[in-house]
C-alpha cells in the first residue's frame, strides 16, 4: 500500500486538474453561448443583404453560380478544424472524413486551424495552404482563403456541425451550393431596384459583385463560425468528461488516503504493543 | 423635429448592430467624394470607400463608425448600411 502523504500529494494534483477542466467547461459553454448569437446575428445580415441583392434587376446568368472566374480544372478540399487541442476527438473524425473523398490526383486541399494540419501531417498527407483559424467571437476575415480557392473549379468545404451540446457531426457543403441553400431560407423581395428610378455608384454591376462577394464571404464565415461551436461543444464534453473522471480519482484517492492512514496507524498500534509485551517479558522473566 | 423629415437608418456588421433607428442625415464617403443623405433623398445605391468613415446624425448626437468597406441603399426614406463585409 502507498504511503498516505504520496497519495495526499496526489490528491491535491488530481483536484488541480479537476479545478482547470471545471474553468475550461465554463469557458467552452460561454464561447458556446456567445457564438451561437453571433451565428443568429450574421442570418440576419445575409437575409437583409440579399433581399437587396434580389431586388437589383441584374442579369440571372451573372449571378453568383455564373461565377465568370478562372478554372484551373482542379477540386479543392477546404478544411475547418481547431486551432487547439482539448476538443475531443472531432478533428480527428473529421481528417478520417476527408481522407475518405481525397484524391490526391485531382484535388487539392487548404487547412483552417493548426489542429487539422497537425493530424494530417502525421497521415503523410499534403495541403497547399494553412490558414489560422481566428478568433470566433470577431468578425471572421476569410478574404484570404477566398483568394486561395477562387481558381478552383469546385470547392468542398469540410467542417463540424453543431446540433447540440451534447452532439457534433461531421458536415460537407459545396460552397457556391450553401449560397442557395442560405438564400431559400431568406424571404424573397417584392421589391425591383433598377437603373431607372435608382442612381447607382459606381455601377450597378460593380455593387452586384460586391453583394456577391459579401455573401460568399458571409457562406464561408459561417461555416467556420459554426465549426467554432461544434469545437466549443466538443471542447465542454470532453472536459466534462475529464472533470467527472477526475472527481472519481479524487474520491478514490480519499478513500486510499484514509485506508493507508488507518493501515499506518494500525501498524504503529501493533509495534507499540509488541514493545510493551517484550517489556512485560522482559519484566517478569527478571 | 417633423417624424416625415426623419430616415430610417439601419448600420449593421454580419456580426453588429451599429444603429438603429431615425437620424437626419446619414454622411459617407463614395469613390467620387464625401455625400450626405438627407430625408427626401433619391433611390440609391453605393459602395462606401474603404477605410472611410460614416456619420449617422441622429437628434441626440452624431455617431461616428469606422468602416473598411460597405454598401449603402437609400429607399424612400430607409437607408441601410451593410459595413464591414
Amino acid at each position: 500500500m502507498r504511503r498516505p502523504n504520496d497519495i495526499k500529494k496526489d490528491t491535491e494534483e488530481i483536484e488541480t486538474v479537476e479545478d482547470l477542466t471545471s474553468v475550461f467547461e465554463s469557458l467552452a459553454s460561454t464561447q458556446v453561448a456567445k457564438i451561437k448569437n453571433k451565428v443568429l446575428m450574421s442570418q440576419e445580415f445575409f437575409n437583409l443583404l440579399w433581399s437587396k441583392y434580389t431586388a437589383l434587376r441584374v442579369d440571372d446568368d451573372k449571378r453568383i453560380t455564373g461565377g465568370g472566374h478562372q478554372d484551373n480544372g482542379r477540386n479543392v478540399y477546404v478544411i475547418i478544424s481547431a486551432e487547439a487541442g482539448l476538443s475531443g476527438d472531432i478533428d480527428q473524425r473529421l481528417i478520417e472524413t476527408v481522407l475518405r473523398d481525397y484524391d490526391p490526383k485531382t484535388t487539392d486541399i487548404v487547412v483552417l486551424g493548426s489542429h487539422g494540419a497537425q493530424q494530417l501531417m502525421q497521415r503523410g498527407v499534403g495541403y497547399i495552404r494553412y490558414f489560422r483559424v481566428p478568433m470566433t467571437d470577431s468578425y471572421v476575415n476569410v478574404g484570404p482563403v477566398i483568394e486561395t480557392i477562387r481558381p478552383y473549379r469546385h470547392v468542398k468545404v469540410y467542417y463540424e456541425e453543431y446540433i447540440s451540446l451534447g452532439a457534433q457531426d461531421i458536415k460537407t457543403i459545396d460552397l457556391i451550393q450553401q449560397i442557395q441553400t442560405m438564400t431559400k431560407d431568406a424571404p424573397d423581395s417584392a421589391e425591383v431596384i433598377s437603373t431607372q428610378e435608382t442612381i447607382f455608384e459606381p455601377s450597378l454591376d460593380e455593387i452586384a459583385d460586391i453583394m456577391e462577394e459579401a455573401m460568399l464571404t458571409l457562406a464561408f464565415a459561417q461555416a467556420i463560425l459554426e465549426s467554432g461551436l461544434a469545437q466549443d461543444a466538443s471542447r465542454f464534453n470532453a472536459m466534462a468528461v475529464a472533470k467527472k473522471r477526475a472527481m472519481e480519482l479524487v474520491s478514490q484517492y480519499t478513500l486510499e488516503y484514509h485506508r493507508s492512514k488507518r493501515a499506518e496507524n494500525d501498524r504503529r498500534m501493533r509495534e507499540v504493543m509488541i514493545s510493551l509485551k517484550r517489556k512485560e517479558r522482559v519484566r517478569t522473566d527478571a | 423635429m417633423n417624424q416625415n423629415q426623419l430616415l430610417k437608418v439601419q448600420a449593421r456588421a454580419p456580426f453588429e448592430i451599429y444603429y438603429q433607428g431615425d437620424a437626419y442625415s446619414v454622411t459617407a464617403t463614395n469613390k467620387v467624394g464625401t455625400f450626405d443623405i438627407l430625408p427626401g433623398h433619391a433611390d440609391y445605391f453605393s459602395i462606401i470607400d474603404p477605410n472611410s468613415e460614416v456619420i449617422i446624425g441622429t437628434e441626440k448626437e452624431d455617431i461616428n463608425i469606422s468602416a473598411s468597406n460597405g454598401i449603402v441603399c437609400v429607399r424612400d426614406d430607409e437607408v441601410l448600411l451593410f459595413l464591414n463585409i
